[in-house]
C-alpha cells in the first residue's frame, strides 16, 4: 500500500486530493481506451488528438481559473460572458480600428484584467458574494457583447487566427514527423526525469525515505512512454498540422499555474482562504487581496480562452461564451476540488476537463446526438462526484479507496495500526 | 545520484526510439485538394451537420437526410448541434465527421461565419463541403451551397404583404410593422432585403407607414429566430405605437415568428392584421386556414433535401454537380457554386394545391 | 429542608466524550415550586448535566437514571422531553429575528384548525402568555425589534406555551442589564409562588445567593455538595469555596520565572462591538507584559478578554476606537494582522478548530502558515525548509503524528493545540497571547503545553494566558489581571492569587485597591 501511495503521491504532487486525481486518471484512461476500442481506433489519431486539443484548449484554460476561484471558496458565472465580450471587443479592435493582432491580443488581456478589477472589488473589497457578482457580470457582459457586435459575427484576420487555430510550424529536415513537436515531447520526458531526481534528492533531503529505486523507475518509465506516444501522435499528423499554438499556450498555463499554487506563498494564500477563511486572516493572510486576485485572474483567463476561440472560429458571434462556465465548473469538480473550497489541484482539474472532452469526443466519434451527450456528461458529473462523497462518508478517502481495495491485502494489518498510533486517545473507545 | 539520472536518461531514449520505430511516421495525405475528384465509394460516409432543434424544419430534413442517405446506399451521420453551446458543438461534430473519414459533408450552419477552421480541415482531408440553406461565409474552401432563392422569399413575403392588404382594405396608406430574423444568420438579411425591394417603393411613395418607424434591421431583428422575442417586441411596439392606431399588416420572416406576433396582437385585444411567414409549419397552416396568419411560404424541405442528395450521388459518381447561379453567392473569399430552388407563396387560396403531395399538411387544407 | 415532593432526581449520571469523562456520577434532586441553582467552574458539567437531562443527549448516551413526576424517563430527543414539561431557554436565544413575537412563540408548535395555522387564536394564546411574563408589548412586533430582555421573556412564554413543569434557564442574565435582570428574577419568584418549578445556571453569584432555594455544586463533572440557602446559611464565599475547591493539586511543572523589565504595554483601550456600535467591548483597558513574564487574564465568559486579544492583535475584533501599544519603548500601530505578525505578536485563539486552523492542511503547511516569507526563496516555497521546521517543531513539542504530512484533522485536540503553538512559534514572536490554551483538552496533554509555555518565557518572550479555570491561571502565571464586563478590575501577583479573591474581582466592578 505504501508504495502505491507514493506512487500516487509523486505523480501528482503532495497535496490533499491525490488520490481523487489518481481515480480520475484511471478513469480517463479507461474511457480513452473505451473509445479507441469502439471507434476502431478512431480516438487516438493524430487528427482526432489535435482537434480534441483544439476544441478544448479554450475550456481546460477557464478551468484553470475555475479551480482557483473554487478553491478560494467562490464561483464564476461569468466567464462566458466575459469571453464572448472580450471577444467581440478584440474582433472589432483588428477589423475596425486596424489594430495589429499581437497589440490586439494585450489589448483583449487588458479588458480581462479591467473586468476582472471590477468583479474582484465588489467580490473582496465590498463582500458581495461572487455568485451574485457574477450572475450580475453574466447578464452585464452579455449584454455587452450584443450591444457592441449588434449581435453580429465579426471575423478576425488571418495572423490572429494562430492562437486558435495554428500549428507548429515544419523545420529542419524531413524526418517524417513535425520536428518542433518532438523537440517538445522530448523536453518533456527530460522534465519528467529531471522532476523525478529532483523529487528524490528532496525526499533525501528531508531524511525521508524516497521509496524503492523500482518504483520510482517504473512511475517514469510509464510517464516518459505516455509523452513519447503523445509527442509521437502530434508529431505524425497531416502535414501542415502538429501540436496546436492553443495546446502549447494550455501546456505552459499549466504549468506557471501549478508552480504558482503549489510553490508560492500566494498559491498557499488561496488554499487558506477557502480552508477555512477566519483562520488564514488570523495567520496574516490579506484576505481581500487573495479574493481580488482569484476573482481578477479568472477573468483575464477568460478573455484569453474567448480570443483563442473566436481565433479557431475565424469569427467572434453572438453565442460564444454560451455555457462554457458550466464545463469549466463541472471539469473542475469532477477534478476533486470541494465544493466548499480549500481543496483541488489545477492538474485535477485538466484532467477533469479531459474527461468531459473525451467522452465528448468518443460519443461524436460514435455518432450520439448531442441530446444523449449532455445526458451522459450530466450522469458523469453527477456520479464521479456523489462517488467520492459517498466514500468520504464511509470513511474511505476516496475512488481510488474502492478501486485500489483488491490490491491492499499485502498488508491488511497497516490501516488499522497506524490509525491507532495516530489517535491513542480514541483507541479504547473503538477498542 | 549521477548515475541514477544517467539511468533514467538512457531509459527514456530507448522506450522513445522504440516508439519511434514502430509508430509509422506522418499519415498519408488522405485527398489532394488539387486533383479533380474521381468520385468515392458507393457505401462511403456522408456527414449532415444541423443546427439546434429549434424549429420543426430542422427535425423534419434530419430525418429526410437520414432516410435518403440510406436509400442512396451511403453511411449517414446526421447530426444536430446542442441547445446552448450550439457553435462549439457543431465545430466538434464537423471535426468529428472528418476524423471518421466523410467523404462529403453536408453542413446547415449555426452560425455561418463561424465554421471556416472546420470547413478548411474538412478540405484538407479531401471531403467536399456543402452549405444547406445557410451560406457559410469567410471560406475558400466551401464547394457546393444549396438553397431556396431567399431573396426572391422576401420578395414574395413582401408582394403578399401588399395584396394581403389591398384585398382587406382597399385604399392606402396601410400601417406595418417590420420583423427580420437572426442578425447571425446570412438569410435573414436576404430575406428583408427581398422584402424590402418590393415594400420600400411603397413606403417612399408613403402608401405603406412603417407606424414605429423601425425600419432597420438592427431594429428588427430577432436574436436567435426566438418566438418570445418577436412576442416580446410585438408586445413593445403595441404600447408604444398602437394604443389607439390600428396595424394593417406586419412583415414577418418565418411562421414561427409569425405566430408569435399574432399571440401578441390577439393577447392585446386587437384584431390579427395581415401577416406574413415562411416554411410551411403545421401550426400555420391551421392558422391561414382558420383566416388568421395571411400567408406562408413552402420551401418544400423534401425537395431541397432531394436535391443535395443528388448533388451527393453525383460527387460520387465522379460527375459535377448540377447548379444553377455561378454568380449571385459571394461568401467573402469565393463565389460559390449554387443550386437555386424557386420557393412558391401560399395563402388560404392556394393552400390545397400547393401541399397536394404533402403528407402531413395535405389533409389540413381540406376545411 | 424542604419537604415538598421530589419533582426530578438524577441519579449516578455519567457522560463520556472520546477520551474526556464530562460527568461522573453526579446526583441531582430538585423539589416541586423551588428555585434550584446549579454552580461550577466553566467547563464543571453544568450545560452537559442539562443536556443530559432535556434530551439533547439521549437515552442510552449516559449511564445512570433519571426520576421525573415519580417515574424513570428515558428522553430520545429534545421533543420527548419538552412533551414532558422540561423545556430549557439556552444562554444563545433560540428566536428568530425576522418572525413576530406570536411566530416566534408557536413556532413548530402552531395552533392549527383544518390544516391551516390559526393565526387568531395563536394572537390570543400569545397575548395571554405575554401578560403572563409581564411583557406588554404587541404580539405582531418582531423580535429584532425588542430589546435581549424582553427577548428572554418571549423565550420564557414559549416555554409556557408549551406548557412547562420545569423551566432549565441556562446563563439568563448574562446579556441582560440590571434592571432588565431585576424584572426576570422577580418573574421567577412569582413563578414560584405558583408552584412552577425553575433549574438556573448563573455565574452570578449574587443573583444566586438571593433567589435560589437549594444549590447544587459541579467541579470537575463530580458533584460537589448540595447547599440549603436558608439552612446553611450560604453566601457568596461559601459558594465560590464549594466551586473551586481547597487545594490546587500539583499539576504543573516545577517553574522559576526570570522576569525581566516591561517591553509590551497597552494605555487605555477602547473597542466598540462589531455589528452593534453602541456596545462597548474594551473600556479604557490598560497592562503591561514584562520579559520572561506569564500573565493571566481571568474573568467569566463574555468579559471581553478574547475581544481584548484579538483587538490589540491586529484589529482583527471590533471596531478599534483608541489607545496606544508600546514595545520596547516605542509606540506601534498594528492595523493589521499582518501588522501584529511583523512586529512579534502570535496569538493563539480559543477555538482551534474554528479559527486556529485549516483543517485540510497537514501539520507541516499548518506549521508554517503563519510566517512562509521564512520558508520562500527567491518567490519559491522552499519544501525542505518547510518540511524541517515542520520536523523540528514535532519533535520538540513531541506531537504525536506518524509524520508531517498527516492531516492535521486526524489529531487529538492536544496535538492540534501543539500544532497551532508550533505554528506561532515559528513566527519567532516577542509576545504570545494563548486563549484557553488548554480547552477540550486532557489532563496528560495540558501538563506538556503548562511545559512549553513556561519555556517560551525562560526564553525572554512575554506570554499572556487567558484562560475560565482558575486553577490553571493560579498554577502557571506570574501576575493575574481580572476582567469584568470590558474593564480590568484587578491586577493581582502570584503570591496574593487565590481562587476567592479571583471570583470576586471577576464579579464586580469595583476596582482593586492597588496593594
Amino acid at each position: 500500500m505504501s508504495r502505491f501511495k507514493d506512487l500516487q503521491k509523486n505523480l501528482f504532487g503532495g497535496t490533499t486530493s491525490n488520490a481523487r486525481q489518481f481515480g480520475m486518471i484511471f478513469t480517463l484512461v479507461a474511457i480513452v481506451l473505451l473509445f479507441q476500442f469502439l471507434t476502431d481506433g478512431l480516438t487516438l489519431r493524430s487528427d482526432n488528438l489535435i482537434a480534441l486539443f483544439q476544441q478544448n484548449s479554450y475550456i481546460l484554460i477557464l478551468a484553470i481559473g475555475m479551480l482557483m476561484v473554487i478553491v478560494a471558496g467562490h464561483i464564476d458565472l461569468s466567464v462566458g460572458s466575459i469571453a464572448a465580450f472580450a471577444g467581440i471587443l478584440v474582433a472589432k479592435s483588428m477589423t475596425e480600428w486596424d489594430l495589429p493582432w499581437p497589440l490586439a491580443i494585450l489589448f483583449g488581456l487588458a479588458i480581462g484584467a479591467a473586468i476582472g478589477a471590477w468583479q474582484g472589488f465588489w467580490v473582496a473589497y465590498i463582500g458581495v458574494p461572487a455568485f451574485i457578482v457574477t450572475l450580475a457580470g453574466m447578464l452585464i457582459f452579455r449584454g455587452g457583447n450584443q450591444f457592441i457586435g449588434n449581435a453580429n459575427t465579426i471575423p478576425v484576420p488571418e495572423g490572429f487566427r494562430v492562437i486558435g487555430s495554428g500549428f507548429l510550424p515544419e523545420v529542419g529536415p524531413n524526418t517524417g514527423y513535425n520536428n518542433l513537436t518532438l523537440l517538445l515531447g522530448l523536453a518533456a520526458c527530460l522534465a519528467v526525469i529531471w522532476r523525478e531526481v529532483q523529487a528524490r534528492r528532496t525526499r533525501h533531503e528531508m531524511d525521508a525515505d524516497a521509496g524503492p529505486m523500482w518504483v520510482s523507475i517504473l512511475r517514469m518509465a510509464v510517464m516518459v512512454g505516455v509523452l513519447a506516444f503523445v509527442a509521437l501522435r502530434f508529431a505524425s499528423g497531416r502535414v501542415g498540422t502538429s501540436f496546436p499554438v492553443s495546446g502549447i499556450i494550455l501546456v505552459a498555463l499549466v504549468i506557471l499555474y501549478s508552480f504558482y499554487t503549489r510553490n508560492t506563498a500566494g498559491g498557499r494564500h488561496i488554499y487558506a482562504v477557502g480552508g477555512n477563511s477566519r483562520a488564514a486572516e488570523l495567520s496574516g493572510v490579506k484576505l481581500k487581496r487573495v479574493n481580488f486576485f482569484v476573482m481578477m485572474n479568472m477573468s483575464v483567463l477568460a478573455a484569453l480562452a474567448g480570443m483563442i476561440f473566436v481565433a479557431r472560429s475565424a469569427a467572434s458571434g453572438p453565442q460564444d461564451g454560451n455555457g462554457w462556465e458550466l464545463d469549466a465548473i463541472a471539469a473542475v469538480f469532477i477534478g476533486g476540488a470541494a465544493v466548499a473550497g480549500g481543496i483541488g489541484t489545477i492538474s485535477g482539474s485538466i484532467v477533469g476537463g479531459l474527461v468531459m472532452a473525451v467522452l465528448n469526443n468518443g460519443l461524436q466519434l460514435q455518432g450520439v446526438g448531442t441530446d444523449r451527450v449532455q445526458i451522459i456528461k450530466g450522469l458523469v458529473l453527477l456520479l464521479a462526484v456523489a462517488l467520492d462523497v459517498y466514500n468520504k462518508s464511509q470513511g474511505r478517502f476516496s475512488v481510488i479507496g474502492s478501486i485500489m481495495r483488491p490490491f491492499r491485502r499485502e498488508a491488511p494489518a497497516t490501516p488499522a495500526s497506524s490509525a491507532a498510533e495516530r489517535e491513542p486517545a480514541k483507541t479504547s473507545v473503538s477498542g | 545520484m549521477r548515475t541514477f539520472f544517467a539511468k533514467t536518461v538512457a531509459i527514456g531514449a530507448i522506450s522513445m526510439l522504440a516508439l519511434t520505430a514502430c509508430g509509422g511516421g506522418r499519415d498519408e495525405e488522405t485527398g489532394g485538394s488539387d486533383a479533380p475528384a474521381k468520385g468515392f465509394a458507393a457505401n462511403s460516409l456522408i456527414g449532415v451537420a444541423l443546427p439546434a432543434k429549434t424549429s420543426e424544419n430542422w427535425v423534419l430534413a434530419g430525418d429526410l437526410f437520414t432516410n435518403g442517405l440510406k436509400e442512396a446506399g451511403f453511411t449517414s451521420d446526421v447530426q444536430y448541434a446542442g441547445a446552448s453551446t450550439t457553435v462549439a458543438d457543431q465545430q466538434a461534430q464537423i471535426t468529428a465527421m472528418v476524423t471518421k473519414g466523410a467523404k462529403v459533408i453536408v453542413i446547415g450552419a449555426t452560425d455561418a461565419a463561424q465554421l471556416s477552421t472546420q470547413v478548411a480541415a474538412a478540405h484538407q482531408a479531401g471531403a467536399k463541403v456543402i452549405a444547406y440553406d445557410r451560406l457559410i461565409t469567410n471560406t475558400p474552401d466551401l464547394d457546393y451551397y444549396v438553397a431556396f432563392d431567399n431573396f426572391k422569399v422576401g420578395q414574395l413575403q413582401g408582394q403578399a404583404l401588399l395584396d394581403g392588404m389591398k384585398a382587406k382594405k382597399p385604399t392606402g396608406p396601410w400601417t406595418i410593422e417590420l420583423f427580420s430574423g437572426s442578425p447571425d444568420d446570412n438569410n435573414a438579411g436576404v430575406f428583408f432585403n427581398g422584402a424590402m425591394d418590393v415594400l420600400k417603393p411603397a413606403i417612399d411613395k408613403g402608401d405603406v407607414v412603417v407606424g414605429s418607424k423601425q425600419t432597420e434591421v438592427k431594429q428588427t431583428a430577432i436574436q436567435g429566430w426566438k418566438a418570445e422575442g418577436a412576442q416580446a417586441r410585438m408586445d413593445q411596439l403595441l404600447t408604444s405605437t398602437y394604443g389607439s392606431k390600428e396595424l394593417d399588416g406586419v412583415l414577418s420572416p418565418n411562421d414561427t415568428l409569425a405566430r408569435a406576433i399574432i399571440t401578441s396582437i390577439k393577447g392585446a385585444g386587437k384584431k390579427v392584421p395581415v401577416v406574413t411567414g415562411q416554411d410551411s409549419e403545421v401550426e400555420s397552416i391551421k392558422s391561414i386556414m382558420a383566416g388568421e396568419q395571411y400567408m406562408t411560404i413552402n420551401k418544400d424541405t423534401r425537395t431541397l433535401v432531394k436535391e443535395t442528395i443528388n448533388m451527393v450521388k453525383a460527387l460520387q459518381a465522379g460527375n459535377a454537380p448540377q447548379v444553377n447561379d455561378q454568380k449571385s453567392y459571394n461568401n467573402g473569399s469565393k463565389v460559390v457554386d449554387t443550386f437555386l430552388l424557386p420557393p412558391v407563396a401560399v395563402t388560404k387560396a392556394n393552400a390545397a394545391e400547393a401541399y397536394a403531395n404533402d403528407p402531413k399538411l395535405a389533409p389540413l387544407t381540406k376545411a | 429542608m424542604s419537604d415538598a415532593p421530589i419533582l426530578l432526581e438524577m441519579r449516578s449520571i455519567t457522560k463520556e466524550f472520546p477520551g474526556v469523562k464530562a460527568l461522573s456520577d453526579v446526583n441531582l434532586v430538585v423539589r416541586a415550586g423551588e428555585i434550584h441553582a446549579i454552580c461550577g467552574e466553566n467547563g464543571a458539567g453544568k450545560s452537559t448535566l442539562m443536556k443530559v437531562l432535556s434530551g439533547v443527549y439521549p437515552f442510552g448516551t449516559y449511564e445512570g437514571d433519571i426520576v421525573y413526576q415519580g417515574s424513570e424517563t428515558r428522553f430520545a430527543d429534545i421533543r420527548a422531553s419538552e412533551r414532558a414539561g422540561i423545556v430549557i431557554i439556552h444562554q444563545e436565544l433560540a428566536l428568530i429575528p425576522e418572525l413576530s413575537i406570536t411566530e416566534n412563540i408557536f413556532l413548530g408548535n402552531e395552533p392549527r384548525k383544518r390544516g391551516a395555522i390559526d393565526w387568531k387564536s395563536a394572537q390570543r394564546q400569545a397575548r395571554e402568555l405575554l401578560a403572563r411574563v409581564g411583557l406588554r408589548e404587541d404580539p405582531d412586533t418582531l423580535i429584532k425589534d425588542i430589546g435581549v430582555g424582553k427577548q428572554q421573556l418571549v423565550e420564557i412564554a414559549k416555554a409556557f406555551a408549551k406548557d412547562v413543569k420545569l423551566l432549565i434557564l441556562d446563563e439568563p442574565t448574562a446579556a441582560l442589564n440590571e434592571a432588565d435582570s431585576r424584572h426576570l428574577l422577580d418573574l421567577l419568584r412569582g413563578f414560584r409562588e405558583r408552584g412552577i418549578t425553575s433549574i438556573i445556571i448563573s455565574h452570578k453569584l449574587n443573583e444566586i445567593e438571593a433567589i435560589a432555594d437549594q444549590i447544587t455544586i459541579l467541579r470537575d463533572g463530580r458533584t460537589v455538595e448540595t447547599l440549603d440557602v436558608k439552612a446553611d446559611g450560604v453566601d457568596e464565599d461559601r459558594i465560590v469555596r464549594g466551586m473551586v475547591g481547597r487545594e490546587l493539586s500539583s499539576r504543573f511543572p516545577d517553574h522559576t520565572p526570570k522576569i525581566g523589565e516591561v517591553f509590551f504595554e497597552v494605555r487605555d483601550w477602547n473597542v466598540r462591538h462589531p455589528v452593534s456600535a453602541e456596545r462597548q467591548v474594551c473600556k479604557n483597558e490598560s497592562f503591561v507584559v514584562r520579559r520572561g513574564e506569564i500573565v493571566g487574564f481571568a474573568g467569566l465568559m463574555g468579559a471581553g478578554r478574547t475581544e481584548l486579544a484579538m483587538s490589540v492583535f491586529g484589529r482583527s475584533y471590533g471596531v478599534w476606537e483608541s489607545g496606544t501599544i508600546i514595545k520596547d519603548g516605542k509606540e506601534i500601530v498594528l492595523r493589521t494582522v499582518a501588522d501584529a505578525i511583523a512586529h512579534g505578536l502570535a496569538y493563539v485563539s480559543e477555538d482551534r478548530k474554528a479559527i486556529g486552523l485549516n483543517l485540510l492542511d497537514d501539520i507541516k503547511t499548518s506549521t508554517v502558515s503563519a510566517k512562509l516569507s521564512k520558508i520562500t526563496k527567491r518567490g519559491v516555497l522552499d519544501e525542505v525548509a518547510e518540511y524541517k521546521a515542520a520536523e523540528s517543531y514535532r519533535k520538540e513539542l513531541r506531537t504525536k503524528a506518524p509524520t508531517v504530512d498527516e492531516g492535521v484533522s486526524k489529531l487529538s485536540g492536544g496535538n492540534q493545540q501543539k500544532v497551532v503553538l508550533a505554528k506561532w512559534m515559528f513566527t519567532d514572536p516577542d509576545l504570545l497571547i494563548l486563549d484557553e490554551p488548554t480547552r477540550g483538552i486532557d489532563v496528560g496533554a495540558k501538563y506538556e503545553i503548562y511545559g512549553i509555555i513556561q519555556r517560551l518565557a525562560d526564553q525572554g518572550k512575554g506570554v499572556i494566558v487567558i484562560s475560565s479555570e482558575l486553577p490553571e491561571l493560579i498554577g502557571l502565571c506570574d501576575r493575574i489581571y481580572t476582567v469584568f464586563e470590558g474593564q480590568i478590575t484587578g491586577d493581582i501577583p502570584r503570591q496574593d492569587a487565590d481562587p476567592e479573591t479571583l471570583m470576586k474581582q471577576m464579579t464586580s466592578t469595583k476596582k482593586m485597591q492597588t496593594r
